[in-house]
């Protein structure tokens, strides 16, 4: 494997299928010969795809981590890569499997396993943005200048994606999708109903809809009328249904953002036909009968849809190709201390960087002290602003606050993590080395934007030890 | 005629007389002692202040009256540092961005053509020299006389700076005396404090000040001082986006005649590009870099390549 | 062959054609530094005298690099038409001078002649003529060449767009490529000195440049300033290139400073006749510039201007679509000032179109050069007037890559203006079409790069 390549792989364990792909991120310098490196992806190719499987359950909602791990170790062999080449990737966890106990279940057998990657359990916004880059959503909203809504239908919800040009401004999560309803494809009998559709059939009186039951298209109809009219709602169409609130997973799409057009992902992304075929239960599922009825909705009539990269691959060609990020060449850190996961992010108010060393200090620690779980300290990655064009006696203010500030973490010998959004990090880093004790582990980068509530993993270096690829979870939008 | 009419009649006279009057009044304008132009008084001069022009963001300034996607525009606008968006009078410009065009180009030749403030190499405590260029007119035509230095200057080099360092610092004025100006006081302790990372040091004293710089004439100081490392930073050629622009020519044992490719440049250090701190961090680690691996320039490069 | 002279008493005696022709040159800060400059301006005139004097066949037999040691002076000295050259080798500097300047010498005339004379000669009468002499000549010999379309008609005023970008960020790149062509800029070339010389990013630009042409229905041409080799192995790729580019040198040793020799130019021409988007039969694209062959310590004791003539003499024999000198952009080492400047725009349009170049001029300069725009739009208006082919069209004539300054788009619509010239004919049919002009005047959604937006 070439030094300037990083080999990523992306898992997305859903409610109803499991799948995996690897992905070669190459990083280039786009920086002519006599200036400092300047370094990006240049290129995401999805160099093996695996099968779709579904899910492998030890009850409805349990994963079975063995069965996973023996999938995972398959899919390697057939790509004929070795788990040790893996330098990053993303496992996400999603719809309703996504519960803490599956994620500490996975984390627990891919770990050491699957390569030194980084795990990431996943909440809804994170697989929205996720579903939405491997959809090629960015790209639409770019090239076509407008705002552009992913809706990756799956299994078992809706994940919402909103882009204005590259950058993600709105994410939503609804529970609608195509196995809430599982259905035997021979006799027609249902052999599932999610809860909150449950609760929707007895509010609508539907009784002849129970597990067990033999049920017909006609008869499934309300529920994906219902289903359907959610899905318009949850972009602005249509009358607001009565049970808009009820199917919500998180939150809806903030309303004041104009959305023009629309793409789509997940497995019903496939089921977006014009007509029903004979069999319209083939998949055991209501996909079909929802892809039908989502094709003859307001949504197709009123908004442009566009066509995506990816459809029921969107999710896991996300996590493996578009999450991870570089940091490179103007950036300071000690050996030995990588990989860094799952590093909350504390982020100094902009308005409290400028204050003297010694508030600046106060203000910090006080922040850290957040982080104090049931007494017990985690270590954070500081994130700061920063100044642009600083000068040298602004470097030392920021190092000197900074490595008074994290005394607390420096006494436990937590590793300090410096994230600065400004281009100054490598000298903040040298000037924070000066003031820590002899070989004190810490990571300085720049030109990485978080927000409080992030999480990051930071990897090993690449590139000759110039560059760190990252992961930022967002998790929460403002 | 009856009373109505002759009612009428009256004002219509009236009317016309007012308004011949009015006409009249207008005319008279220039005649008048009032309205000839006079000189101001101080009363009429205002104490306010003009907006300062190079402060507009010109990838935000925006011109085009009626454009046909406004939005659109400034979007692709803002992809580029050029100065588009900025319309026309007839098929010339509008007088604003011929104005701005013309402050840049002003700033851009004054740091050619101007000296570094010469209390700064004072201040830093810098040795100060001069290439054997005698004015600026000289060094601009006579690249080759800005690269040399006299008999009598090399000696005081030798004599005054430590000999053999590991590392020999530069200042030269090359093309942009403000690009020094704007960006030597940051960067030099930037460049100190990031050689203690690497148990690397240099002393401000030994920073040799070049007048009339050219790159090459760390060259001959180089063969001067027997330095395993030199470092140049100089003032590039001004463009119209900055006039503060400065770069780093580093060079492992440099000797004159050498090919330029031995030189490692770090350029494009301004406000607006690499801030200088940040310039000095990354010129200590490159250093470092070369008095571990004995190279610089192309050699370096493909050493790094090689995988060290 | 006499080579001394007396002036004012003075005598005034030179060692060799190749010292005349240097003392003979207008100042220029390139011959200072060169070492080859006439002392003063007495024995400048003096080296005019002898140059004037000596005849075309002094010239031939001794070019400023030997025939043995010079591909360029081999190309230029092969490409002669000896039966031309008989009837006009007797001939002297002066004689040429006055018969191109003649009333009765026409364009026909000259392209004639033309077959007859080296680059050292387009050179000496230059030295002879003075900024009128070389506007007046130029404008009456007519260069038409093809690549899409025809550029050089006699009416016709053409620019190439130049919108460069640091980093070659694409999206900023087409931004300015919208406003130039809603100004009716670009008929020449649509041509980006790209900063990332590799492959792949020379194929992308290339490619995007072909979609947004062929999406509009430009009639242009189009080029990605790469070093020859790269565009080649572009070429190779599949990518559309337009017109091949590469810099180019008055001898073979300043060629081998920018990597390049006669084989390989003829390999580029051939592969880009056969495998590149234009149709030609013109698809090469030079450019040159006084001093460059100093620069590279390849001049020889020559003179610029001599070096710079025989660049032409060097492209002729790929019968290019377009060359243009860059002519301000080297710095006031070879080129001191604006007075500087214009003379060389001049004598550099004038020798190229002598030989039968298709020329066009960056006017430019650099912000060490004590120049202004005012300078600038004065060479450009004296072009104008000279007929020239081209000029360059970058956005308020700001370079923000290359950080010099040239030509904005507004130059090359007030030249129309001015001169009543007009675009390519074909590229103004597209611009009536899209609205930018109407019956040749310039509408208003003329500098309206959104346009193009959807």
């Amino acid at each position: 494997m070439n030094d300037n390549q990083i080999l990523s792989v992306g898992i997305d364990l859903g409610t109803s299928t499991t799948q995996l792909i690897l992905s070669r991120l190459t990083i280039k310098n786009f920086a002519s010969a006599f200036s400092v490196p300047r370094i990006n992806i240049s290129k995401k190719e999805v160099i093996f795809k695996s099968n779709i499987i579904f899910t492998p359950l030890k009850t409805q909602t349990e994963i079975d981590a063995d069965a996973i791990k023996t999938f995972v170790s398959e899919q390697y062999q057939k790509a004929g890569v070795n788990k040790g080449d893996i330098q990053m990737g993303a496992v996400i966890i999603t719809g309703e499997t996504a519960r803490k106990e599956n994620s500490e279940i996975v984390t627990q057998a891919l770990s050491g396993y699957a390569g030194d990657f980084v795990v990431a359990t996943a909440g809804p916004d994170l697989e929205s943005i996720i579903a939405a880059k491997g959809a090629g959503t960015n790209i639409v909203a770019k090239e076509n200048r407008k705002n552009i809504v992913n809706m990756d239908i799956g299994g078992g919800t809706s994940n919402l994606g909103l882009f204005s040009d590259e950058d993600v401004i709105d994410t939503a999560c609804f529970d609608v999708g195509g196995r809430l309803i599982k259905i035997d494809p021979q006799s027609h009998r249902i052999s599932y109903i999610a809860p909150k559709v449950k609760e929707l059939i007895d509010r609508l009186h539907l009784n002849e809809l129970y597990e067990e039951a033999q049920v017909t298209d006609q008869q499934l109809q309300p529920v994906i009328n219902c289903l359907t009219q959610i899905l318009e709602n949850s972009i602005g169409l249509g009358q607001k249904s009565p049970y808009f609130d009820l199917f919500i997973t998180n939150h809806g799409l903030n309303p004041e953002n104009q959305i023009d057009g629309v793409t789509f992902s997940g497995g019903v992304a496939d089921c977006l036909n014009e007509t029903l075929p004979d069999d319209e239960f083939r998949y055991g599922d209501i996909g079909l009968l929802l892809g039908n009825a989502v094709r003859h909705s307001l949504i197709f009539k009123e908004k442009d849809v566009y066509p995506s990269i990816e459809t029921i691959r969107a999710t896991v060609v996300g996590a493996g190709s578009h999450t991870t990020d570089v940091t490179g060449s103007t950036i300071a850190y000690t050996e030995g201390i990588l990989p860094l996961r799952n590093l909350p992010i504390l982020k100094i108010a902009k308005s409290d960087e400028s204050l003297d060393v010694d508030d600046l200090a106060a203000k910090i620690s006080e922040k850290i002290n957040w982080y104090r779980v049931q007494n017990e300290l985690n270590n954070v990655a500081l994130a700061l602003v920063g100044k642009h064009s600083p000068s040298f006696a602004d470097i030392q203010r920021y190092a000197a606050g900074i490595v008074k500030g994290a005394t607390v973490l420096i006494t436990k010998h937590e590793p300090l993590i410096i994230m600065v959004h400004e281009d100054m990090a490598k000298a903040l880093g040298h000037s924070i080395f000066a003031r820590l004790p002899a070989k004190y582990p810490f990571v300085c980068i720049d030109s990485v934007k978080v927000e409080n509530g992030d999480y990051i993993d930071i990897g090993e270096p690449v590139a000759g030890g110039e560059v760190l690829p990252v992961i930022v979870k967002t998790l929460v939008f403002g | 005629m009856n009373e109505q009419d002759i009612k009428s009649m009256i004002e219509t006279i009236l009317t016309d007389m007012t308004s011949t009057k009015e006409a009249d009044k207008n005319n008279v304008g220039p005649q008048t002692a009032d309205s000839a132009p006079k000189e101001a008084t101080q009363q009429d001069i205002s104490g306010d202040v003009l907006d300062d022009i190079t402060k507009i963001d010109l990838r935000k300034q925006f011109l085009v009256p009626h454009p046909h996607d406004r939005e659109g525009y400034l979007k692709i606008k803002s992809f580029t540092p050029a100065r588009l968006g900025m319309w026309r009078a007839g098929c010339r410009y509008k007088t604003a961005s011929v104005l701005r065009f013309r402050a840049d180009h002003a700033a851009a030749q004054d740091a050619v053509f101007s000296d570094v403030d010469p209390q700064l190499p004072k201040e830093m405590g810098f040795l100060e020299t001069q290439t054997t260029c005698q004015s600026k007119d000289e060094y601009l035509t006579r690249p080759d006389h800005g690269r040399k230095f006299s008999d009598e200057m090399a000696e005081k080099i030798k004599q005054s700076v430590t000999p053999s360092p590991k590392i020999q610092m530069i200042v030269g004025d090359g093309l942009s005396s403000a690009a020094i100006e704007a960006n030597v006081k940051d960067i030099i302790p930037a460049i100190q404090q990031g050689l203690k990372v690497y148990g690397l040091s240099f002393e401000t004293k030994d920073v040799i000040f070049v007048k009339y710089a050219r790159v090459g004439a760390e060259d001959q100081i180089g063969e001067i001082t027997n330095a395993d490392v030199v470092c140049m930073l100089v003032g590039e050629r001004p463009g119209l986006v900055t006039a503060k622009s400065m770069s780093a020519y580093i060079a492992y044992k440099p000797t004159v005649g050498m090919p330029e490719a031995n030189r490692t440049v770090v350029s494009n250090i301004h406000d607006g590009g690499l801030p200088a701190v940040e310039a000095g961090a990354y010129i200590a680690e490159l250093l470092d870099k070369m008095i571990r691996l004995k190279k610089s320039g192309i050699d370096l490069k493909a050493a790094e390549n090689a995988g060290n | 062959m006499i080579l001394q002279t007396k002036l004012f008493d003075k005598l005034y005696r030179f060692g060799s054609v190749k010292e005349v022709l240097a003392k003979a040159n207008e100042v220029k800060s390139g011959d200072e530094l060169a070492g080859v400059a006439a002392e003063d301006a007495t024995e400048r005139v003096a080296a005019k005298v002898v140059l004037s004097n000596l005849t075309l066949e002094d010239i031939y037999n001794n070019p400023v690099v030997p025939y043995e040691d010079d591909e360029v002076t081999r190309i230029i000295i092969d490409g002669v038409n000896k039966r031309i050259y008989n009837e006009i080798k007797n001939w002297t500097v002066s004689d040429l001078r006055e018969w191109v300047l003649s009333d009765t010498t026409t364009d026909y005339d000259i392209k004639r002649i033309r077959q007859g004379i080296t680059s050292e000669m387009a050179a000496a009468i230059t030295k002879l003529m003075t900024n009128m002499d070389l506007v007046i000549a130029a404008k009456k010999i007519i260069v038409e060449k093809t690549a899409n379309t025809t550029i050089g008609r006699p009416g016709t005023f053409s620019s190439r767009l130049q919108t460069n970008h640091p980093t070659d960020d694409i999206d900023g790149i087409m931004a300015g490529i919208m406003e130039g062509l809603s100004m009716g800029i670009g008929d020449a070339v649509i041509g980006l000195n790209p900063n990332d010389d590799s492959v792949d990013s020379v194929v992308k630009i290339l490619n995007k440049f072909e979609d947004f042409r062929a999406q509009w229905d430009v009639p242009t041409q189009c080029s990605v300033l790469a070093h020859v080799t790269t565009q080649m192995e572009a070429i190779k790729r599949g990518a559309p290139v337009g017109l091949c580019f590469q810099s180019i040198a008055g001898s073979e040793k300043g060629n081998t400073a920018f990597g390049i020799n006669a084989d390989m130019i003829s390999e580029a021409y051939d592969l880009t006749l056969h495998e590149g988007q234009a149709a030609g039969p013109n698809v090469m694209y030079f450019e040159t510039g006084e001093g460059s062959e100093l620069s590279a310590e390849a001049n020889f004791g020559a003179d610029e201007l001599t070096m710079e003539s025989r660049c032409y003499g060097f492209a002729k024999k790929f019968d290019p679509y377009i060359v243009n000198t860059v002519v301000g952009f080297i710095g006031p080492e070879y080129l001191y000032n604006s007075k500087q400047v214009i003379r060389a725009g001049l004598e550099d349009h004038f020798m190229g179109k002598l030989q039968g170049i298709s020329m066009g001029c960056d006017v430019c300069y650099t912000n060490h050069m004590k120049a202004d725009q005012n300078d600038a739009e004065n060479l450009a208006v004296l072009l104008g007037a000279a007929g020239c082919n081209y000029i360059m069209g970058v956005p308020h004539a700001d370079d923000v890559m290359l950080n010099y300054e040239s030509t904005g788009f507004q130059e090359t619509a007030t030249i129309r203006e001015i001169f009543g010239y007009h675009p390519i004919k074909e590229f103004e049919d597209w611009m009536e079409k899209m609205d930018i002009s109407h019956n040749g005047q310039l509408t208003e959604r003329a500098g309206d790069a959104s346009i193009f937006l959807n």
